[in-house]
């Protein structure tokens, strides 16, 4: 049986009517048309789907939606302002850290915890941060190297 | 998801409104915290028949405090805030706590709950591990009130444990312990977001002439159905001087306290194997961790 929930997405309320087995990454994608977390897996191991729970990475796969109210929701959509990208995106341009693109935008949220958290450039650290998240294109070092870049710089 | 006949979502926000929903429901209720293994069930067919799906983490049953005996940790606290308690991040004879936090990603640890871990009773899971070698406590709340049993006691089988259908996890408690005592947590993944292959805690400290004392040495990881305690190990290493004779011997010794599953993961052989040379390793650093408190030198 559907209930209804409202749900705060990047600023905005949304009172939507869910079931309770529906998780958040289907109420995003399907009911909101927040395409950015992707569905890979759909069983918490890719990272895809990932997006922020009250500033935290979390995998929008393994959350259901009646779980996700009374918290500040944030996808992709939501860390640009207008048509100036986030600092993060920036540098994926800048250092060819996107190939295929599926799993960039759910690699964008877990780095954007660790940048907002003031992590450091090693790489040992950027790595352990991004342990979460799988790409099968670029092998990593350029995603490293953008988000070192953020890191270093110290913008964002 | 497998979640066919799932009706309703409930938030309760106090222990009577859960219980009376548990005794609504009876066996068709699952409890929610974090929700991090709702698809490890699924895949296990595990969520059958679940009508009633009941999100506990506005229970206010977060945070760590303390009693003369315990430190007392709420069972949705989560992994993240655990973590970021200065108690167990830096108090060595807590460090098994802290090790078992660092292997999983942040995916996992802003949302699954010590409770959860615990309550789902999966073999594979971490802190079960290293709480058993710290001699944690449970309390269970129900219908008629509260009781505490010990953690080794809670769980009976894979994903079984001892709550009644109107019963639920309320709070972990972890011993106080004397400052001379170190423990650690190893595990053997294939990658940071695998369960383990095998998991192992270690606890000792260190009496007046140096000897090894208060021995606790816990395995998980699918050594066996349930995480469990190495008693003939512990035994061995009690009163006696520290060696790396003696840390091998007591990896030796633990295969007559396991029983390994042999899966998609790794071989029973492989499991029995690596629980030797893990066993070891934990003791190391378990006494490298005594010997600094110590300040002795290594």
């Amino acid at each position: 049986m559907k209930q209804l929930i409202t749900l705060k997405v990047n600023n905005d309320q949304y009172e939507i009517a869910a079931n309770p087995w529906e998780t958040l990454l289907s109420v995003l994608r399907d009911q909101l048309g927040l395409n950015s977390p992707k569905r890979g897996c759909d069983a918490g191991g890719c990272g895809c789907c990932t997006v922020h729970i009250d500033g935290g990475a979390v995998y929008s796969c393994m959350m259901f939606a009646h779980s996700a109210q009374d918290c500040e929701i944030t996808t992709v959509e939501g860390i640009s302002k207008g048509k100036s990208l986030h600092p993060l995106q920036e540098a994926f341009i800048d250092k060819g850290a996107v190939q295929c693109g599926y799993c960039t935008s759910g690699i964008l949220m877990s780095a954007k915890q660790y940048i907002d958290e003031g992590g450091g450039s090693e790489e040992k650290q950027i790595r352990q941060s991004l342990s979460g998240n799988l790409c099968r294109c670029t092998g990593y070092q350029k995603i490293v190297d953008a988000v070192k870049s953020v890191a270093e710089n110290k913008i964002a | 998801m497998s979640l066919t006949s799932l009706e309703k979502f409930y938030k309760p926000t106090n222990s009577s409104e859960l219980v009376s929903l548990l005794n609504d429901y009876e066996d068709s209720a699952l409890i929610l915290a974090g929700g991090s293994f709702i698809h490890g069930l699924a895949a296990r067919d595990l969520l059958w028949g679940v009508q009633a799906l009941i999100d506990i983490r506005g229970m206010g049953l977060t945070g760590v405090s303390e009693d003369s005996a315990n430190y007392q940790i709420g069972a949705t606290t989560r992994l993240i805030d655990l973590a970021r308690t200065s108690l167990f991040n830096t108090n060595p004879a807590f460090a098994a706590i802290a090790d078992a936090l660092t292997y999983p990603p942040k995916q996992i640890l802003n949302v699954a709950t010590i409770g959860g871990n615990i309550a789902t009773a999966c073999p594979f899971f971490d802190l079960p591990t290293a709480l058993l070698a710290l001699e944690a406590d449970l309390q269970i709340e129900g219908t008629n009130g509260a009781r505490d049993i010990s953690l080794r006691e809670f769980a009976l089988s894979p994903f079984e444990n001892v709550l009644g259908s109107n019963e639920f996890l309320s709070r972990i408690m972890v011993p106080k312990t004397n400052a001379n005592k170190a423990s650690a947590f190893l595990k053997l993944e294939t990658n940071a977001n695998d369960l383990a292959l095998v998991n192992v805690a270690a606890s000792l400290s260190l009496d007046s002439r140096g000897n090894c004392c208060n021995v606790r040495i816990a395995l998980g990881g699918g050594v066996a159905g349930t995480p469990v305690r190495a008693l003939a190990a512990e035994q061995l290493m009690e009163n006696q001087s520290p060696s790396e004779e003696l840390f091998k011997e007591a990896g030796e010794l633990v295969l007559g306290d396991i029983d390994p599953i042999s899966d998609h993961r790794a071989s029973a052989a492989y499991r029995s194997a690596m629980a030797k040379v893990f066993t070891t390793r934990s003791l190391q650093r378990s006494y490298q961790r005594v010997l600094k408190v110590q300040g002795n030198s290594i």
